[in-house]
């Protein structure tokens, strides 16, 4: 155990976050029933492991947007990686700065508390907060990832990785189970020498290793026969091995251990714009490449993963429905997307309206239908494609009911069995004896005490 | 990075976005080292102006408070960011003049669009006459004849006026040429590709 167990800030209580991106509840209980996380084991004995539903869409950037903020998109209004300029077909990328909510941080650095935030997806351009803040996946620049910038000598020294390059994957797969194990060595190394020498009552340090082992490997984790299966448990050993020392470190916080979504293994990609215009919905330029190559007369499109629009008369350029219409053509393509099926099987498990799912300023971003597939459907907003399904170099997929979060209490102290990923803020806050900001729609999963 | 003070002013009708703009100002500014103050005109008068009302005399005492203090963290190389409706032209450019390095950022937002949105539900009482001397309804507003710079709230996202206000300044040489950006384009690339490599672009 090391000498130091972290700087205390200001208060007194302190309460550690710890992310596993993307991994499934299911498979750590797994782990921990079969020997591979004996760390997670002991953990588990003394505090409650329980299955979590995330956001919709599943994705990260919506997923940790939820967490971070403990909103729903309609507040935040981060409704996936990509979205459309206003008024426009054009794509942008959603950063940090359109994150309309505020977040963890900002509401626990406004009542004094400190914290370090590495590796939090969605966290680019680092935006300044009361103590650290290294931004995660879609970060470029270490220089703009970093807050304050002091911070980023050190990160160059011990060889900070923002991400595994995931275009290895066109070398070999070996080339990227290497890349995905030095990735995850660093990240660990780098969080514990944060967390062992910086000043912070509230620690967040998220492994994205996880997520990207899983979209390239998720096969093998499942198949015994696989070439990559004892290096997929090896992988989660390793981590394992990150949350006992954490453990070890801890004397009187309160530990989360949180994913943003779960993962299962993929059957066929399932590309919805191709359903819309394989049923008359979209119009498409010969050789499309993105949305922005819609033609006259579409009524509809899709973003990734699941996200419909209707193409609205004065919303989008080209738009093609009138107001008066659009309810009756949400109706209708929503029964007939629940029709899909490949050998037999229904690929759509449900098909959310956006008053279902969403409330708040940023409601009139999101998409009309949110679609949700069964699990080994994945969902995507491809505009090239000729075929309805197929499969790509992608073995996994994420999934929205089985994410995971450990706490380190005991099942009485907890009031909620089946938490939402927007209930992790207010419970931090509520460990660290902070109020919950009015703004939150998540609950705290502990009884008031 | 030696840092030279100056005031951010923003005016407008209540509801158009001046607080939103001031926080999103603030992060930039704080991101590239600035030090920063936010003087939030709801909360000044909660304490700096507390017990003033909306007649004409008690807005420009109000307006002159938050005038004073922008004049002070100014001078001591600090961003002072006002978000107050100020709705009076002549007391704005009485402390234009006092401070010297002075941005107007002009908030525009039509009175409709706002009595729609109705954030602080403060419209439907002023147009119901619950609320008396409101600006806009039963209260002068006047426009800025020449501001520095003018935002559309009810026509961009914060982050385009705010991008546009950076823009500004960068213009006026207050802050860097490298102010501001979020993805040059070459980031925005390797964004798409980071995507694509994970099957999301």
């Amino acid at each position: 155990m090391s000498s130091l167990d972290g700087i205390r800030g200001g208060r007194e209580k302190r309460v550690v976050v710890i992310g596993l991106d993307g991994t499934p509840f299911t498979l750590a209980r797994r782990f921990i029933e079969d020997g591979t996380m004996p760390n997670l084991a002991a953990l588990q004995r003394r505090g409650t492991l329980l299955q979590m539903d995330t956001s919709i869409p599943d994705i990260s950037s919506v997923a940790w947007s939820s967490f971070m903020t403990g909103a729903n998109p309609g507040r935040h209004g981060i409704y996936g990686f990509l979205d459309l300029q206003p008024g426009s077909y054009k794509i942008y990328f959603p950063n940090s700065r359109h994150i309309r909510a505020e977040t963890l941080w900002d509401a626990a650095g406004r009542n004094g508390c400190r914290s370090l935030v590495i590796n939090v997806p969605s966290t680019y351009p680092a935006r300044p907060i009361e103590g650290m803040l290294v931004a995660g996946f879609v970060a470029v620049d270490l220089n703009k990832a970093t807050y304050p910038q002091e911070l980023v000598p050190t990160l160059r020294e011990m060889d900070y990785r923002i991400d595994v390059d995931a275009r290895k994957v066109q070398q070999s797969h070996d080339a990227l189970m290497e890349d995905i194990l030095v990735t995850l060595d660093r990240r660990i190394k780098v969080l514990l020498h944060l967390f062992d020498n910086e000043k912070w009552d509230l620690f967040v340090g998220v492994i994205t290793e996880t997520d990207r082992l899983q979209h390239f490997f998720m096969d093998a984790a499942e198949s015994e026969g696989s070439k990559y299966h004892s290096a997929f448990r090896d992988f989660y050993s390793k981590v394992d091995g990150f949350l006992g020392q954490i453990a070890d470190r801890l004397r009187d916080e309160t530990l989360f251990i949180m994913s943003d979504h779960g993962f299962t293994p993929i059957e066929k990609q399932v590309y919805l714009n191709r359903w819309l215009v394989d049923n008359g919905y979209l119009k498409l330029k010969e050789n499309a490449r993105s949305i922005e190559d819609i033609e006259a007369g579409s009524t509809a499109f899709a973003l990734d993963p699941g996200r419909i629009y209707i193409n609205r008369k004065g919303k989008y350029p080209g738009g093609n429905v009138d107001e008066a219409a659009a309810g009756g053509l949400i109706d209708e393509i929503g029964r007939s997307l629940r029709t899909i099926t490949s050998d037999g099987n229904p690929v759509v498990k449900r098909v959310y309206r956006r008053d279902e799912l969403y409330s708040g300023p940023c409601f009139g971003l999101a998409p009309d239908l949110c679609v949700q597939s069964n699990y080994g459907y994945d969902l995507k907003g491809a505009v090239n494609k000729k075929e309805l399904m197929d499969r790509e170099v992608f073995t996994g997929m994420h999934t929205q009911d089985d994410a995971m979060l450990y706490v380190s209490e005991a099942a009485e102290a907890l009031a909620a069995d089946r938490p939402h990923i927007t209930d992790v803020a207010s419970s931090v806050l509520d460990r660290l004896g902070l109020p919950v900001p009015g703004g939150m729609d998540g609950r705290s999963v502990f009884h008031r005490s | 990075m030696s840092q030279r003070g100056f005031t951010i002013w923003f005016t407008g009708l209540s509801g158009a976005g001046k607080t939103t703009l001031a926080r999103l100002i603030e992060g930039e500014l704080k991101t590239l080292g600035y030090k920063v103050e936010v003087l939030d005109g709801d909360i000044i008068r909660t304490n700096l102006s507390k017990g003033l009302g909306f007649s004409k005399e008690d807005r420009d005492t109000n307006i002159r408070r938050i005038g004073f203090v922008c004049n002070l963290l100014t001078r001591n190389d600090v961003v002072a960011i006002a978000a107050a409706i100020s709705p009076y032209r002549e007391i704005r450019d009485e402390i234009r003049a006092q401070i010297g390095s002075f941005v107007e950022v002009y908030v525009r937002c039509p009175i409709g669009v706002l009595a729609e949105r109705d954030v602080k539900g403060l419209y439907k009482k002023a147009l119901a006459g619950e609320i008396k001397h409101f600006t806009g309804v039963d209260d002068p507003y006047e426009e800025p004849l020449s501001p520095d710079c003018t935002v559309e709230t009810d026509l961009e996202f914060p982050e385009q006026s705010a991008r546009r206000i950076i823009e500004r300044l960068k213009e006026m040489g207050l802050v860097p040429e490298t102010a501001g950006e979020q993805y040059t384009e070459e980031d925005e690339e390797e964004v798409r590709r980071r995507l694509e490599a994970l099957g999301y672009a």
